[in-house]
């Protein structure tokens, strides 16, 4: 076998990414009664941790090597089991220089790649100093937009900031939401019935409850702190985060729905939220179950949002859509949000809204279509009535002109088929480069 | 009402009736497995008055399932169209699914050991979206190896990318 050729990454990086190991040795030993009492044995055990721990972490370290061939990313690694990891940079849907915890203490950063159809952790690549990430960042999206533009193009300055969401904004936003004040609503009541109506439920149950208030507000205000959105000349790029800072390349031509949300109590203040659907990012958060899309805003004012959409749709104006509203029998299925269902068109975009409580508007460019479904349940088939969807890449957004009069929802089916065909030999015309 | 789910200006398809049959034996197997054990289970321990009961309404269910079958597998249609593929099925719960030949992603055809045994294949549309689920059951296997050519042919000279 030939020994790969290439750079290896920082030197750090095996104590960067093992620092936990390193921490929780560390404590077992401590915590070890048996141990505590005999000093030399933790001693040399922690000892063992240690040469342990950095020999395995030098050696992944060692055989680690990437490169940049002419038209891929390639990436060898493994001691034991050798693995050769090759992007194509066609192939590499958006860029992302994160900084963990500890990275950032030691001024290091890792590369995400997002690759279409991969999981979360098959593009990372980590750890570079911070500098380096982002002229290899700006490297790779110039390979992957397939512009012939010379390598040595230096890290762009930070690019103006378009919008910053203020963190008291996101704070209000998180209390105000549904989730927390359902928890500590319920919490309070908990409290109350356990101290004055001596009412035992045991304060067990507000473990979970006291999470439903502080995960979201940890979430929201750490994760998205300092929400910034700026223009760059490969995208709009977002930047958020407290601790973990997170950055995000958003290629144009990439997006393929948008999910405006307003929640009840937010739509009062004119607030909403804003998420986007990438090919390649849906699902990217672990441990969430729902797939959540690249965020675009997290909480931002009518004209902030509009302003947001006019730049990831250029010439796209919501207000001008018209909106066909589910004829009024859709009240047997939908006694209250059957007012809030509607649907509109223009030769871009498809628009969905629904929900009363939390509406939710979804926005899905006709290009990107991959079918379109008509369904009819045995309700509806008595009331005339069927249902639209239209299938864009797993994401959030979920278009779904949902109980439209039967004829219409069928005459719909074909025209969006013709729509999407229609716009996609327009973009195809107009940019026959893309991918 | 009909041609809402399969307009008439496109030639449909239909599947082969060895479909209901498959589901037929499937679901036979099922009901059997389950009226032996209700029989046994009841007529062990409650009584055998009540076992027989208990095998007279999974017959009756197996009966009613056998007419429910024939009548899903005579709603499976679809028809090729000149961009996309069309296919339509459902009795009660009715969809009619549209996929463009350039979104198509990979074409799988499937066929299990009874599926095989009755001579039928299925071949399944997959998209950059698990909702698609352009599924077409019951095809004899030269359709389904005919189609799954023309539809990779056609996915790859109409490809559109993500």
């Amino acid at each position: 076998m030939t020994e790969p050729v290439g750079a290896r990454l920082h030197p750090l990086t095996p104590f960067v990414k093992g620092w936990g190991y390193f921490v929780g040795g560390g404590l077992i030993l401590v915590n070890n009664e048996s141990l505590r009492s005999n000093l030399e044995i933790a001693g040399i055990g922690l000892l063992g941790v240690l040469i342990g721990g950095i020999l395995l972490g030098a050696l992944s370290w060692w055989f680690t090597k990437w490169q940049l061939t002419d038209d891929a990313i390639r990436v060898d690694s493994g001691f034991l089991f050798r693995r050769t990891r090759i992007i194509r940079f066609d192939r590499i849907q958006a860029i992302d220089v994160a900084q963990p915890f500890v990275a950032r203490i030691f001024g290091m950063a890792e590369l995400r790649m997002d690759v279409a159809g991969g999981g979360k952790s098959d593009g990372k690549l980590s750890y570079f100093r911070y500098a380096e990430a982002g002229e290899l960042r700006t490297l790779l999206l110039v390979r992957a937009k397939g512009e012939q533009v010379a390598e040595q193009q230096l890290a762009q300055p930070e690019p103006e900031a378009l919008l910053v969401v203020p963190t008291s904004r996101l704070l209000g936003a998180t209390l105000l939401s549904s989730t927390v004040i359902g928890s500590a609503g319920a919490l309070i009541w908990l409290i109350v019935a356990t101290m004055v109506l001596d009412f035992h439920i045991g304060l067990f149950a507000g473990l979970p409850l006291l999470l439903g208030v502080v995960q979201p507000i940890w979430k929201q205000v750490v994760g998205n702190h300092g929400f910034t959105l700026s223009q760059t000349d490969h995208g709009l790029r977002t930047k958020r985060g407290l601790i973990d800072v997170q950055r995000q390349t958003i290629p144009p031509g990439r997006v393929q729905g948008l999910l405006i949300t307003e929640p009840l109590i937010w739509r009062l203040l004119g607030w909403s939220r804003v998420e986007l659907d990438i090919a390649g990012v849906a699902g990217k958060d672990e441990g969430d179950d729902e797939l959540q899309g690249a965020q675009l805003l997290p909480v931002g004012e009518r004209a902030e949002v509009a302003g947001v959409l006019a730049r990831v749709l250029p010439g796209f104006n919501l207000d001008a859509i018209q909106l066909q509203r589910a004829p009024e029998r859709a009240k047997w299925l939908r006694p209250i949000g059957w007012r809030y269902l509607s649907y509109g068109a223009d030769d871009q975009v498809f628009v969905t809204t629904s929900g009363w409580v939390s509406r939710r508007t979804s926005i899905v460019l006709h290009h990107k279509t991959q079918s379109v479904r008509l369904a009819q349940g045995p309700l509806q088939r008595k009331l005339n009535l069927a249902d639209v969807h239209i299938d864009t890449p797993l994401g959030p957004t979920n278009a779904v002109a949902l109980h439209r009069d039967a004829n219409e929802a069928a005459w719909l089916t074909g025209a969006q088929a013709n729509q999407a065909r229609v716009a996609r030999q327009a973009i195809e015309t107009t940019r026959p480069h893309e991918s | 009402m009909d041609n809402l789910f399969a307009p008439s200006d496109v030639s449909w398809t239909p599947v082969s009736p060895q479909l209901a049959s498959v589901r037929r034996v499937s679901s036979a197997i099922t009901y059997g497995v389950v009226a032996v054990a209700l029989l046994l289970g009841l007529g062990l321990t409650v009584g055998w008055v009540w076992g027989v009961l208990a095998l007279v309404v999974v017959a009756a269910a197996f009966v009613w399932s056998w007419v429910l079958i024939g009548r899903n597998q005579r709603s499976w249609k679809y028809a090729e169209r000149d961009d996309e593929l069309m296919v339509s099925h459902g009795v009660l719960f009715r969809e009619l699914i549209v996929v463009p030949y350039g979104r198509m992603q990979f074409v799988d055809v499937t066929a299990g050991p009874l599926e095989r045994a009755y001579g039928i294949a299925t071949v399944e549309l997959h998209t950059a979206t698990p909702a698609t689920d352009a599924k077409i059951p019951g095809l004899h296997p030269d359709e389904a190896s005919r189609l799954r050519d023309r539809l990779s042919a056609l996915g790859q000279a109409q490809a559109w990318g993500l």
